[in-house]
């Protein structure tokens, strides 16, 4: 009796081991930054609810998350699966960091929808490192209601930098703390994402050959600072937008006291339920003489390199891209990254939503594996520039100087 | 061998034991703070030093180059550009908090009523993390709803509100104001122990001899002090030339990158642009000057030279 009280013992112990490893196979890490808290948390818990394979999400402070990841890395104990700022992806992958998921990619039958701009910055050397996770696109906001007060149209948005000029000077001139255009005027990341599409609508650009260049003096960049200088020496702009390293990025428009604003198709969500008294439009973000462009910001799924987990991988991405995923990511503030569903995705969404996702679709991303070190570092070039040329005096020798640094930082980074 | 001497255990061979046993007890008490500061300071310097001689990014694998990253840091503009800031910091701070320290450190030396609530309240600053503090200050300063702007202009005496983000000058100041704020305190318990230090009767027999308060500082105090500033000074000096926090919180190191001071570009190399190697190698070039400083500083206040 005893006997065989022992062998069962010992054959449920083998068993509850074995199930217990045949479980652990499936389950994967994955880490994802504190800005995608509202929708990765929820997309991770539905595929888990649904799935024999199990994800277990870790968010990390969006600042750290490189430096995190690094030392992980370092140790061994980095995570399988990373949402990762899509401007790292080409660092990550010229690093060897990642894991090439070309096959997978060109495997999945909506391959040709995905955001073209996430795949594009998530390419390196012709291959693919990164897939789109979640998106944002810049887009212009106005205030209806400063609008109207100023004998403006509530219903249309600016479609040409003229437009902007008037429209923001009708609005200043409604008087009192009232002023007519907000932006962050002293941070690199905040104004690739709002400043740079305008250079695009009109025809520029700012990174060529294959981000090898750096074009800064360009004649649509001067327009468009001539733009933003006029705005400021008009005071059409908040005199504190000078000095916002971006904490008011977003808090800006919210105030109920700005014309308009270029910002990220976040604010959409964010105003609805956290500022329901601010009546707002959504539009493109203009060029010169009309055009559109946007920046496509959000991030990459990635893989770290040597994690052979390609089926639990594929099994993840199509979850995340189908039309339940897609919903729900746009449902708690990411666009859906997969054009062909998009409107589907957002349908039951606030319909300004409609305008962001057209602006995903045509969204754009420079690619660069020193993008951080060039555009979004305090320190470097292009925020140091557009603060001097928004507000100094030397705008020609601001462009050749940034464009100089920028150059010798491509230049030194191949080395 | 006497049996005299055997008894007293006075042989040099047993004396050198003995020494021995003593020197191997006495190394075994310091043994755990050696370990410490070789774990902490000498391991991780030289770990520094080896990491500066290699191309070495956040991530993926590090590559020797040797002394290149010292050849290039030569050439880097802006890694000087910091170092003279720094340096210009470092000297206007240091002579701010001791222009403020100094008199503190008399007002509350002598036992009159509220004394201990002065010493409290002007040390308080000082037991705030410098993170926190420049928090504070970049929300006092801020133009739209900080305390300083708006009050100048409601009281009459700005036209508008002044950003004092905005200009080099302002910025600069400010922070010095902020740092002087949140260290004279600690400065002011440093040289009070130094004041409190000197004998009563040295003073009273100088007084007896007709010096007047002025000739007192200057011949008795400010000598007999030596040491004590010495220790201020080379504390207030080093902490200065580290210093970060403020400028990276409160300024971002603008406007327009002229308040980025060399542990900032420091930072800013090593875990923004990815190049560990080449923030070691600058860091090291940091560590030589402070140590140089430091050097001097002592040299110059240690030797009682005319006196």
């Amino acid at each position: 009796m005893m006997r065989m009280l022992k062998t069962a013992a010992l054959a449920a112990l083998a068993i509850h081991l074995a199930s217990g490893l045949a479980f652990a196979q499936e389950k994967l890490t994955m880490w994802s930054r504190s800005s995608s808290e509202a929708f990765m948390p929820p997309l991770i818990k539905a595929f888990n609810a649904a799935h024999k394979t199990q994800i277990e999400l870790q968010i990390v402070p969006t600042a750290e998350m490189v430096q995190k990841y690094a030392i992980a890395a370092a140790g061994g104990s980095a995570p399988d699966l990373l949402s990762l700022d899509l401007v790292y992806t080409p660092a990550f992958a010229a690093s060897g960091q990642l894991e090439d998921l070309t096959e997978l990619a060109k495997s999945l039958p909506f391959f040709a929808h995905l955001s073209k701009a996430h795949v594009g910055a998530g390419s390196y050397d012709g291959r693919i490192y990164g897939l789109p996770m979640s998106a944002d696109a810049s887009v212009m906001l106005w205030n209806k209601k400063l609008f109207r007060q100023a004998g403006l149209d509530p219903d249309k948005g600016p479609t040409n930098w003229a437009e902007i000029e008037q429209y923001a000077g009708k609005v200043n001139a409604i008087g009192g703390d009232i002023r007519g255009f907000y932006f962050s005027g002293a941070c690199g990341g905040c104004n690739a994402f709002t400043f740079m599409p305008l250079v695009w609508a009109s025809g520029g650009d700012i990174l060529v050959d294959g981000g090898k260049r750096a074009t800064l003096n360009t004649p649509q960049m001067r327009d468009a600072i001539a733009l933003y200088r006029g705005l400021v020496e008009k005071g059409y702009v908040p005199e504190s937008a000078r000095t916002d390293p971006g904490a008011n990025f977003f808090g800006g428009f919210a105030t109920d006291k700005v014309g308009m604003s270029p910002i990220g198709a976040f604010a959409i969500g964010n105003l609805v339920k956290n500022y329901p008294n601010v009546e707002f439009g959504v539009t493109f973000l203009p060029g010169k003489t009309g055009g559109k462009a946007s920046f496509a910001g959000g991030d990459n799924f990635v893989v770290t390199a040597g994690r052979k987990k390609m089926e639990a991988v594929r099994e993840f991405l199509t979850f995340a891209y189908s039309l339940e995923g897609q919903t729900l990511l746009a449902k708690l503030g990411s666009l859906p990254t997969r054009g062909d569903i998009a409107a589907e995705a957002v349908k039951s969404l606030d319909q300004r939503y409609l305008v962001a996702t057209e602006a995903m679709a045509i969204g754009r991303t420079p690619s660069s594996p020193v993008y951080n070190d060039i555009i979004n570092s305090s320190t470097g070039p292009w925020k140091q520039m557009l603060n001097e040329v928004f507000f100094g005096k030397d705008v020609e020798g601001s462009l050749v100087k940034a464009e100089k640094t920028m150059q010798s930082i491509i230049d030194q980074s191949g080395k | 061998m006497t049996q005299s001497q055997t008894s007293q255990g006075h042989t040099p061979r047993r004396r050198g034991a003995r020494l021995r046993r003593k020197q191997m007890v006495g190394l075994l008490f310091v043994a755990p703070a050696v370990l410490l500061v070789l774990v902490f300071f000498v391991v991780p310097l030289g770990m520094a030093f080896w990491m500066s001689l290699h191309n070495w990014p956040l991530l993926g694998r590090p590559r020797f180059i040797g002394f290149a990253n010292y050849a290039n840091l030569m050439q880097d503009e802006r890694f000087w550009a910091a170092m003279r800031f720094t340096v210009y910091y470092t000297v206007i701070v240091t002579i701010a908090i001791f222009a403020v320290a100094f008199p503190l450190a008399l007002f509350v030396e002598k036992a009159r009523p509220l004394t201990r609530f002065y010493r409290t309240a002007f040390f308080l600053p000082v037991v705030i993390g410098f993170g926190s503090a420049s928090l504070l200050w970049a929300w006092l300063m801020n133009v739209d709803v900080g305390l300083f702007s708006p009050l100048a202009f409601r009281l009459g005496l700005t036209e508008k509100p002044v950003n004092l983000l905005a200009g080099f000058d302002t910025t600069f100041w400010s922070i010095v104001v902020m740092v002087v704020w949140k260290t004279a305190g600690f400065n002011m318990i440093i040289l009070l122990t130094g004041l409190q230090g000197i004998s009563s009767e040295v003073q009273e027999a100088a007084r007896m001899d007709g010096a007047s308060y002025g000739q007192r500082f200057r011949r008795i105090t400010l000598p007999l002090m030596r040491r004590t500033i010495a220790l201020a000074l080379i504390l207030s000096v080093a902490g200065s030339i580290l210093a970060f926090d403020q400028f990276y919180i409160i300024a971002d190191g603008g406007p327009q990158n002229s308040t980025v001071t060399a542990v900032y570009w420091i930072f800013s190399q090593s875990f923004v642009s990815f190049r560990l190697g080449y923030g070691s190698a600058m860091s090291m070039v940091l560590l030589v000057l402070l140590v140089t400083i430091s050097v001097v500083q002592l040299r110059l206040l240690r030797t009682p030279e005319g006196m």
